[in-house]
């Protein structure tokens, strides 16, 4: 049972993996590190309970709660990139129109 | 740590060995991946992930304590310290100035001579390799009479090892000085500005939920660390990240005006000298720098009461220092957007 959960992590690890590096966009590569790092805190508890040390549920929640951290600061600098980019959009249409 | 897990195998093949394998694999992949990646936010993303999969690996071979480490600093701390830097730097890498090919050479080499020195290493997990020789068995069989700590991994960190702990926390300590010396912008005084994600009510309520039980995670890590997994290192940069998280939602400002700066910075050097001061005093007692059985009567409490203030140490100044890096990064990156 825990054996097939692990095999099924270890597979949608490989689908965000890859996802990560063809990511058209840096958003892709952003959400499918999340999702990555989801999977990994899913794989830890099951591999405790696997090896019978649910001890490990300790790292899994250090996990959940650093990925919580990450992804408020990725968002944090993806909202100033997009705010630096709509800036910037909004100055080139000001210059195409009166800058002529 | 002694593996007690029971083994499980699927047609002959050890579920351990299949992860180990496939981790490996994704590793290889993430780390050419982050080679090839031109931009530089996507590295610093996928070097999140091969920190994940390290510390995922790192459970597999039973290294808790480790994997612990990484999951704070390498998944946490070591990618939002990147992003600040990426946001003062940009976004895309510089072309090449130094000749690749000499490089890839040069790598090339140093690759086919750590191949060879692969061919004498024993066999990977080989119960009769020379480091499960040496000093283990005594730390395994021995440690609970000398020391009675359950956690074996604590009681070789910070009693049998209390030197190279000691060092370790000075070279923190030290990172700290010189975060502060480059990047010393702590006299600058911002405008009040409103707080950067002041409409994400979201994020905001979570956090604020969040934040009380990370320190009281980052508490019992601290105070757990004898019994379970844990320590003073993971322990500090738990706390350090609810610091974090409170100032990238709710502003540095406000931040700033809860932790004194003056009173982070003393208490990095507090902890040293709290280290520092527990091998004096187990010498004052006429033993050994260091030597916790000096602290009481009964050994095996000196031990005990040396490990939780050695490990406090730790604690505190990894959690200051790293709340000063993030601070001094910040405020950086704060102090070139207002110049723009």
């Amino acid at each position: 049972m825990f054996v097939a959960a692990i095999v099924g992590l270890l597979v949608s690890m490989l689908f965000a993996l890859v996802r990560a590096f063809l990511g058209p966009t840096i958003y892709d590569t952003i959400l499918s590190v999340n999702v990555f790092g989801t999977k990994t805190v899913l794989l830890i508890a099951v591999f405790g309970f696997l090896m019978g040390r649910p001890d490990f549920l300790d790292i899994a929640l250090v996990y959940a709660l650093i990925n919580f951290v990450g992804v408020v600061a990725v968002a944090r600098l993806a909202q100033s990139l997009l705010r630096d980019k709509v800036a910037m959009l909004i100055a080139c249409v000001c210059d195409s129109q009166w800058d002529c | 740590m002694l593996n007690v897990g029971s083994h499980c195998a699927i047609g002959g093949l050890n579920i351990d060995f299949l992860i180990n394998i496939v981790l490996l694999g994704f590793l290889v992949c993430t780390a050419l991946a982050i080679v090839f990646t031109k931009n530089l936010l996507a590295s610093a993303m996928l070097t999140g992930i091969y920190s994940l999969l390290t510390a995922g690996f790192f459970v597999v071979m039973d290294a808790v304590d480790v994997a612990f480490t990484e999951a704070s600093v390498g998944a946490g701390i070591a990618t939002i310290l990147m992003l600040s830097t990426l946001k003062l730097t940009g976004f895309d890498e510089d072309p090449a100035r130094h000749n690749v090919k000499a490089g890839l050479l040069a790598v090339c080499g140093v690759g086919v001579l750590l191949l060879y020195g692969i061919v004498d290493m024993p066999v990977f997990g080989s119960p009769t390799a020379p480091v499960h020789m040496h000093v283990a068995p005594h730390y395994i069989y021995q440690s609970m009479a000398e020391i009675g700590m359950p956690n074996i991994v604590t009681s070789v960190l910070a009693s049998y090892r209390g030197y190279d702990t000691f060092g370790e926390t000075v070279v923190v300590f030290t990172a700290g000085i010189g975060v502060l010396a480059l990047l010393g912008a702590s006299n600058h005084v911002p405008q009040s500005r409103v707080a950067p994600m002041s409409q994400h009510i979201i994020l905001r309520v979570v956090s604020k939920v969040l934040i009380p039980p990370i320190f009281l995670f980052a508490l019992y890590v601290q105070f757990h660390g004898d019994y379970g997994p844990g320590g003073g290192f993971q322990a500090g940069v738990i706390f350090a990240a609810a610091i974090i998280l409170y100032s990238m939602i709710f502003g540095l400002d406000t931040a700033r005006s809860v932790i004194s700066q003056p009173l982070i910075r003393l208490l990095s050097a507090f902890g040293v000298m709290l280290y520092g001061c527990v091998g004096i005093v187990s010498l004052l007692n006429g033993h050994n720098f260091l030597d916790y059985s000096a602290l009481a009567h009964d050994p095996l409490h000196g031990q005990h009461y040396g490990i939780l203030l050695v490990e406090l140490g730790v604690g505190i100044t990894v959690a200051s220092v790293m709340i000063l890096i993030f601070f001094n990064f910040a405020s950086r990156v704060d102090m070139v957007q207002e110049e723009q």
